[in-house]
């Protein structure tokens, strides 16, 4: 088995606290992308 | 007064009927037509395969929700389509077949003013000989009964690890042109979780097998996305988790047959190879379900509106892939020849795949086709409900709301573990979902910083929020339009 996310990525990646303020991020990161608007591609809206 | 009839009650079909049904009067009618009785959130359909949640709890009976919301319904399958009537009715219609109650088998004409066509994909598991759910040692998670199989599968072979038994699981897809591989991916990593949960991690070889000719294309070309403070590719990200779970790998490959814990494949560089397991979940391609359609006359006309799937504002021009463009891609899902008749979500014919096609030395096709998923499925719906409600109340045809899958977003929150403390999501979002190389020339056809991945537990914990705010949204309860598709 290769070890390819180190010990700390993985703390990081686990650690409840940090990942509340990941999740509190992401929410919001998401939101702007996905509920950011769409539209055509033929005009320019 | 307007008749909105809407086919299939999935992701797209639901979300259309909510918001017609919200924002049209009660003079106008909207009636779904869907041989399934349950709503399905299909993507918590994973969690139900590793036996983390019940099927009950990602779906729901639509009937009585839409007798309390004032939406027609009649558990029926449409049969075929006749957008000009015939010589005895006026009105254009669809013909539909009961498929439960005392009126089984009946066939009723469901005349309509305006169409919307959401039926989905059908699981073309035929394609690939042997691969049948629940038989030779495969499963799917493509719905909640086959999740169920696939749990029930799992579960047994878990039990046999847990006796000595050493075992293989190969994960992916099933056919040279599936797409989907995301729900597979999702699916290999909390298989992967759960054998750590049963302590049986130790006794599986585990291996991914799927028709992209690079790790983490998922159909989609692959991406260019931020990921922390750097930038990788998509395969990169995908080959760092598989290494990670020491999980293998066989890409390129076309699954062609299946036989008893044995799959058949042939490669990219032609070679026709085995795979033997003792588990598997594969990803049938998807097609169109076959309509026929016919004028007033009786004259057939599915040309017109079907290519396999619906067609729609899309340009069709057979193109080699270097002049493929993102405009190729519809804006509207409105049909050219009837102009009443639409088709959001995963029911449109695209105008090509995503991914270059590619060809083993022998010939075969072997590359994904365009995934669609339930984000841009919803948003599609939506819009396509928007056009429909303008048009109604203006009195006069409204185009005015467009979303090209060239210019939207979208999400794939992808479970790689349950559990509130154990669990692991990778997040990543890409914009736009169809790669648009004249804008992003630099960055695969994608903006970065909007195309970016995440790991970790935040990314579980958001996947069941999703899980609990679309049900409640689905569930037509108070505010639920306040939550975006």
């Amino acid at each position: 088995m290769t070890q390819r996310i180190s010990k700390y990525q993985r703390f990081k990646m686990m650690n409840p606290i940090i990942q509340l303020f990941k999740f509190i991020y992401l929410s919001i990161k998401i939101m702007l992308v996905v509920a950011g608007g769409h539209g055509g591609t033929r005009k320019v809206n | 007064m307007s008749k909105i009839v809407i086919l299939g009650a999935g992701i797209s079909g639901h979300v259309a009927a909510a918001h017609l049904r919200r924002e049209l009067s009660k003079e106008h009618e909207v009636l779904v037509v869907s041989p399934n009785s349950n709503y399905q959130w299909i993507p918590s359909n994973i969690w139900v395969g590793i036996g983390r949640m019940k099927s009950k709890q990602i779906l729901f009976p639509l009937a009585p929700l839409y007798k309390k919301k004032g939406i027609g319904f009649k558990q029926a399958k449409a049969i075929s389509f006749h957008p000009e009537g015939d010589t005895i009715e006026q009105k254009a219609y669809v013909l539909a077949e009961y498929v439960v109650g005392d009126n089984k088998g009946q066939q009723e004409k469901v005349t309509y003013d305006y169409l919307i066509n959401a039926t989905g994909p059908k699981l073309n598991f035929e394609a690939t000989e042997g691969l049948i759910p629940g038989t030779n040692k495969t499963y799917s998670v493509c719905t909640y009964t086959h999740a169920d199989h696939a749990w029930e599968g799992l579960k047994a072979l878990i039990q046999e690890m847990k006796k000595g038994k050493k075992a293989k699981i190969l994960i992916g897809t099933g056919h040279a042109k599936s797409t989907c591989q995301g729900a597979a991916f999702e699916y290999i990593l909390n298989v992967e979780k759960e054998l750590h949960k049963h302590n049986v991690r130790d006794m599986a070889e585990i291996t991914w097998i799927a028709n992209e000719h690079k790790l983490g294309d998922f159909g989609m070309d692959g991406m260019l996305l931020s990921y922390g403070s750097m930038t990788m590719k998509s395969s990169e990200m995908v080959e760092m988790i598989f290494e990670d779970r020491d999980i293998k790998w066989i890409i390129g490959a076309g699954v062609n047959k299946i036989e008893d814990g044995v799959a058949h494949y042939e490669n990219l560089e032609g070679e026709y190879k085995t795979e033997t397991y003792d588990f598997a979940m594969l990803i049938p391609s998807f097609s169109g379900h076959g309509f026929k359609a016919y004028d007033k006359k009786a004259n057939d006309i599915t040309d017109k509106l079907f290519k396999g799937f619906m067609i729609v504002d899309a340009d069709y021009t057979p193109k080699p892939y270097e002049e493929w463009s993102v405009k190729d891609w519809p804006e509207t899902y409105q049909n050219p020849t009837y102009k009443n008749i639409f088709a959001p979500g995963i029911a449109f014919a695209p105008p090509h795949a995503i991914s270059k096609p590619r060809k083993s030395k022998n010939g075969t096709d072997i590359s994904p086709a365009p995934p669609r998923t339930g984000m841009p499925s919803g948003i599609t719906a939506k819009l396509v409900a928007d056009n429909i409600i303008d048009t109604i109340k203006n009195g006069k045809e409204s185009l005015h709301h467009k979303g090209s899958m060239g210019n939207m977003g979208a999400a794939c929150i992808a479970s790689a573990g349950y559990g509130m403390t154990q669990g692991s999501g990778v997040s990543i979002t890409t914009y736009p979902i169809v790669p648009d190389y004249e804008k992003y020339p630099k960055t695969q056809g994608r903006q970065l910083g909007k195309t970016f991945g995440e790991i970790g537990l935040a990314g579980h914990w958001l996947k069941l929020a999703l899980h609990y705010a679309f049900i409640y949204k689905a569930k037509m309860r108070p505010f639920w339009w306040l939550i975006p598709e």
